[in-house]
Formats: structure tokens, sequence, C-alpha cells
């Protein structure tokens, strides 16, 4: 008999899937995908600031640096906001898990849209921003041409490439969340909602992580 | 055996909060936030190590944040933060060690 079968309900009528270590088998497996995510990111991050570094001492001398580093011509502004876009974001997503738990469905229902809202506003920021910096200079190629000089770098790949990994789990995220209202919608009563709302709304929160660092580490230092 | 996964199953059932503990983490968090963009204006005032220091402690602060009360870490399953904790502090090391090699053009990176 497998571990499941002795799995009781808990006070929300749940069925979890606990395996042998005694949690739910979804839940742990979410975390061990956002254990290997949190690795993945590390060496994008990581990648990117020791080119940075590299570009900044080339390019510096000859001033072009300036005109590439996106803090220099975009400023804070923008980010500082996707910022607090997805800090809100995260605010509401544990707002509309708290309602799930408490079976307040209209409640859970306006929370998670203002998710999906926050979700889709970040991403249309980033686009924004990424179609601005492409066209200020930063191409996502080790050599491009800038104001007539040839430059040889990997710091616009670097940092497109990180930044765009990210604003495509935001993307991602924004997907899940839109099928987890749908699913929730139709099917009201179901003893999963809490726990599906619970695991979209751990990898939201990871995302938001995510920003806090690259936040942090590209934009403010 | 059986036994055994109850009580674990018990260990799952993490910390319950009410939407105003939500909204006071939410609160505070917009602060930090604020503060960093704050300190990164006035940063050639105060300096750049102070600056770094400061920077760093808000950011782990908010992200310690997150993960405790709002990816409700902090009172969950003891498994949960061992595949969570582990790889952080795997990327962390990984991070450093490669900042380190790859500093000032020497090394493997000159």
């Amino acid at each position: 008999m497998s571990a499941t079968s002795h799995a009781h309900h808990d006070e929300a009528g749940q069925a979890p899937l606990v395996g042998s270590l005694g949690v739910d088998s979804r839940k742990l497996g979410l975390w061990a995908f956002i254990g290997s995510e949190t690795l993945f990111f590390t060496a994008l991050i990581t990648t990117h600031l020791i080119f940075y570094a590299r570009t900044k001492a080339e390019l510096t001398a000859s001033g072009m640096f300036a005109h590439l580093d996106p803090k220099h011509f975009l400023g804070i502004n923008l980010t500082s906001v996707l910022a607090a876009i997805l800090l809100a974001s995260s605010l509401t997503m544990v707002l509309a898990l708290a309602a799930s738990k408490a079976k307040e469905w209209q409640k859970f229902r306006f929370w998670l849209l203002a998710t999906i809202i926050l979700g889709s506003s970040f991403v249309l920021g980033q686009a924004y921003e990424f179609t601005h910096l492409y066209e200020e200079g930063l191409k996502l190629a080790p050599q491009f041409v800038f104001e007539g000089e040839t430059v040889k770098s990997l710091f616009g790949v670097t940092f497109f490439t990180m930044t765009g990994f990210h604003g495509l789990h935001v993307t991602l995220g924004v997907v899940w969340l839109i099928a987890v209202y749908f699913k929730v919608r139709k099917f009201a009563a179901s003893p999963e909602n809490p726990m599906d709302v619970e695991l979209v709304g751990l990898y939201w929160h990871f995302v938001d992580l995510v920003w806090v660092a690259i936040f942090t580490l590209i934009y403010l230092i | 055996m059986a036994e055994h996964a109850t009580h674990d199953q018990h260990a799952e059932v993490h910390e319950s909060h009410g939407t105003g503990f939500y909204w006071m983490v939410g609160a505070i968090l917009a602060i930090i936030t604020t503060i960093e963009v704050a300190i990164f204006l006035v940063k050639d005032a105060i300096g750049n190590e102070l600056f770094l220091v400061i920077l760093f402690v808000l950011s782990i602060a908010k992200g310690a944040g997150v993960v405790m009360f709002f990816m409700h870490l902090r009172g969950d399953a003891r498994i949960f933060q061992f595949v969570f904790i582990v790889p952080l502090i795997f990327a962390v090391t990984m991070c450093l060690g490669f900042l380190t090699i790859f500093s000032n053009h020497v090394g493997i990176a000159g």
C-alpha cells in the first residue's frame, strides 16, 4: 500500500499527495524546482557581474561605457517602479492565498486578478525598457557598432539574457495565474484549490525574490 | 511508518497569519524598497562603502521577509527549508567565489 493512500484529509477537506517524507509531493517538487532555479539565476547574475566589471574597465577610458550602462541613460526610475509593482503583486498573491484558504472566493478572485494585472504591467514595463535600451545602442550581440565604433563586449548579451529569463519567468507565472483563476472559477468546490493557489503563489514569490536580487545587484550597485 | 508520516504531516502545516499581518509585512517591504532607492540617490554623499553595507543589509532583510512570511518557509516543514536553503548556500558561495576569481582581471580571468 502506498504512502499516498494513508493520507488524511485535512481541515479544509484536502487530500494532499503525501509521499514517504510526510509532505505534499507537489509542494516538495516545487520547492526543489525553486532550489534549482536559485542556482540558475545566480549563475546568470554572476556572469553578468563579471562582464559588467570587465566592460566598465575596458570602455570607461573612451567614455563609451556611460552610453552603454542602462543606469546612466535610463536611470532607476523605471526599474524602481517595476520593483514596486512586483512587490505589490507578492502582497496581492498572499492575500489571494489567504482568501482561498478561508474559502472567500470573491475576495480570492479580486486579489488574484490584481496579481495578474500587476504581473502583466511588469512584463509590459520590461518590454518598454528592453526596447529603449536596444534603441539606445545596447545589443544582444557580442560585437556591435555603437556611434561608428565597433564594440566587443558580452555585457549586452549577459544583461539581456539575465533580465530576459526573469521576464520569461514572470510571463509564464502570469499564464499560470490565469490558468489557476479559471480553474478555480470552473471548479469552485474542488478540494485541491487551496494547494493549486499555494503552488502558483510559491512560484510567484520566487520571481519577486529574483527581482529583489537583480534590482539590488544590477540596477542599484 | 504511518505514524511517522502523520507526525511529519503536522509539521507541514505552516503558521497561519491574518490579512492584517500580510499588509504589515508588505508595508515594511515597501518602506525598505523606498529606503534602498533613497540611499542610491544620496550615494555620493554617504560614500560607496556605507552605501553597499546598507544596501546589502536592506536587500537581505527584504528577501528574508518574502521567503519567511509570503512563502511561509518560516514554520513550514524542515524538508522545504532544506531543499531551498542548501542550493541557496551553494549559489551564494559560487557567486562570491567566481567574483573573487575574476576580480581585477587576475587568475583565470586575466
